[in-house]
């Protein structure tokens, strides 16, 4: 690892801080995605190359994570989903999954006591899916952590944890039934609504999607969001998760900075039609 | 010190720095109208911006290049020549092949060689015959605005005509059309009476797919299901991914376990979204066309690839 050995220099941290915020500068000066979702895939794979427990894996996923969107927000980023567990990882063995809601307790806790991420760039935090599956200690802190980053107004993170975008679909309409249920108003019951019915219904409309680990399925996360016709990228990397750097993220956004100025005609005049 | 009293430290700190966030970025937005030293640099950074673009190009030409020649060498290195046998050969080897198979054809402009309306029945009956071929009795065809749908005829016929290409006109695979939502389903190229045909085994069910099936379709069942909770006649709690999932396995159809795009980029064009839980993508990057060297690709990478549900 070169970054071990390079940051022992004095300054280290300031010069890194210093290029992070002339990246974003540039790059603001073009189109930046406004919602990315990320599938976080390969710390279990990671652990086993390193040869480190399982536990090690998950918790090199985070600080990754922690990493990456760091990097988007500064670079003007308003949304990222990120696909922490999805209601199907209940059935991984038991121990795995303690440790994950352990983990997520970890990091929570520590999210709302140093909010570094938070403070920093403001963000709000959220946590979609369903809830009433985690243990109860989990779900507090997560309450918690939603409570205290409830005024921030600059950006957002969804936590899905845990989720599937079948269950976000069904629960959409079932808030939508539900609303119909005393007065029925087929008319306004359109695409769009449903949309809005979405836990991410509010923010702006995916953008990018992040996949790594090199393999070519949504696993059942934010199917709704991804299936339109030439408005959303999909990069699926073939980096596992922890090796995924700040810098491949700074290519995947050049690359979508250039993709949207120059191939993007044709995807406005869609929508025109539309 | 509990948690929670930390925690609501934490949250001071959270709203002092978010207010100190806002007003440099207030004070920097009052910038960009101000001093012509501002413009300036923003322009310097606009100008590293396409530098970057530029070097992006470079790396993408080489890309480009590259996926066109090896797909070109794909296109070499399998060819069908119409003998199922050879597909056949070339699947045999595989560990596992998809039960479910769909493939999204888009209608390209007349102008480019195997365009147009003719090219694209062409590529339909050709991706039709090679899952036969294959052995897969399942194909579902996606194409955004349904224009296969709307000339089921010329499809029928040209279907009929690849399948005696390659098969002989003596053993001519049967298959079978079905449109969703309408609820109909074509057999042969006019055996719709033919009880002989229809009763029979089915080499290939065909299921034809558009925009509609996809997010209109499961508006319409939300508006079907508002209707009947109005009425009293289901309850909102009665609203669960099985019975969702149940209605849309009707109306539409099963998920397919492999999605073959053939487009050059990884594009889902309002696919149906309930129905790519777990499906395998494949495309190959920078190629347009329909081949059977992108399609036996495809089979190739579903073979050696795991899926495990949430593990």
């Amino acid at each position: 690892m070169t970054e071990s050995w390079l940051s022992t220099f004095p300054g280290y941290l300031a010069t890194l801080e210093a290029v992070k915020r002339l990246f974003a500068n540039i790059i603001q000066t073009g189109p930046v995605p406004q919602h990315i979702g990320f599938v976080m895939d390969g710390n279990r794979r990671f652990a086993k190359r390193e040869n480190i427990e399982l536990k090690e894996g998950h918790n090199a996923g985070f600080e990754s994570m922690a990493k990456i969107l760091e990097i988007c927000y500064e670079c003007g980023v308003k949304s990222a989903t990120v696909f922490a567990f999805s209601i199907e990882n209940f059935k991984r063995n038991k121990m795995e999954v303690m440790w994950l809601m352990e983990l997520a307790k970890a990091r929570f806790t520590q999210i709302v006591q140093n909010g570094e991420l938070c403070e920093k760039y403001g963000i709000q935090i959220r946590i979609i899916g369903d809830k009433s599956m985690l243990p109860k200690d989990v779900l507090e802190v997560l309450n918690e952590a939603e409570r205290i980053t409830k005024e921030n107004t600059r950006a957002i993170l969804n936590v899905a944890f845990p989720y599937t975008s079948r269950y976000e679909m069904t629960n959409a309409l079932k808030n939508i039934v539900s609303e119909n249920v005393d007065t029925l108003d087929l008319e306004a019951i359109t695409e769009k609504y449903v949309e809005e019915h979405l836990y991410t219904g509010d923010q702006p409309p995916l953008d990018l999607l992040i996949r790594t680990s090199g393999v070519g399925r949504l696993s059942d996360f934010m199917l709704w969001q991804v299936s339109k016709k030439g408005e959303v990228e999909m990069e699926l990397s073939e980096k596992l998760w922890p090796d995924l750097t700040p810098w491949d993220i700074c290519w995947i956004l050049i690359k979508y900075s250039f993709k949207r100025s120059y191939h993007n005609n044709t995807v406005s005049s869609l929508k025109k039609v539309d | 010190m509990t948690i929670k009293s930390r925690v609501s430290i934490g949250g001071h700190r959270a709203t002092d720095v978010s207010e100190a966030v806002k007003r440099k970025y207030q004070a920097s937005s009052s910038l960009k109208k101000g001093s012509a030293l501002d413009k300036l640099f923003s322009y310097v950074f606009h100008l590293i911006l396409l530098a970057c673009y530029f070097v992006y190009t470079i790396v993408r030409l080489v890309q480009y290049t590259n996926n066109k020649l090896r797909v070109r060498f794909l296109n070499l290195a399998y060819n069908p020549s119409k003998a199922p046998q050879l597909i056949r050969e070339d699947v045999s080897k595989l560990g596992k092949i998809p039960k479910r198979l769909s493939v999204i054809l888009t209608l390209k402009s007349e102008e480019e060689e195997g365009g147009g309306f003719y090219g694209l029945l062409n590529d339909a009956a050709e991706a039709t015959t090679w899952t036969v071929a294959a052995g897969i009795p399942v194909l579902s065809i996606y194409e955004y605005d349904g224009v296969l749908k709307n000339s089921l005829e010329d499809l029928r016929i040209s279907i009929f005509k690849k399948l005696s290409d390659y098969f002989g006109s003596s053993a001519v695979p049967t298959f079978s059309i079905r449109v969703p939502r309408t609820n109909k389903t074509y057999y042969g190229v006019n055996s719709d009476e033919d009880l002989e045909y229809k009763s029979g085994e089915i080499d290939i069910q065909l299921t034809l797919l558009s925009y509609d099936d996809g997010k209109p379709t499961i508006v319409e069942l939300t508006k079907t299901m508002a209707e009947l909770a109005n009425k009293k006649e289901i309850s909102p709690k009665d609203i669960s991914i099985k019975l969702i999932d149940s209605e849309l396995v009707q109306l539409i159809g099963y998920e397919p376990d492999l999605i073959v795009l053939f487009t050059p980029t990884l594009d889902l064009q309002g696919y149906p979204p309930w129905h790519i839980r777990l499906s395998e993508f494949y495309w190959e990057p920078d190629n347009e066309d329909v081949t059977y060297a992108i399609f036996l690709r495809a089979l190739q990478k579903y073979s050696t690839c795991k899926i495990n549900v949430g593990k």
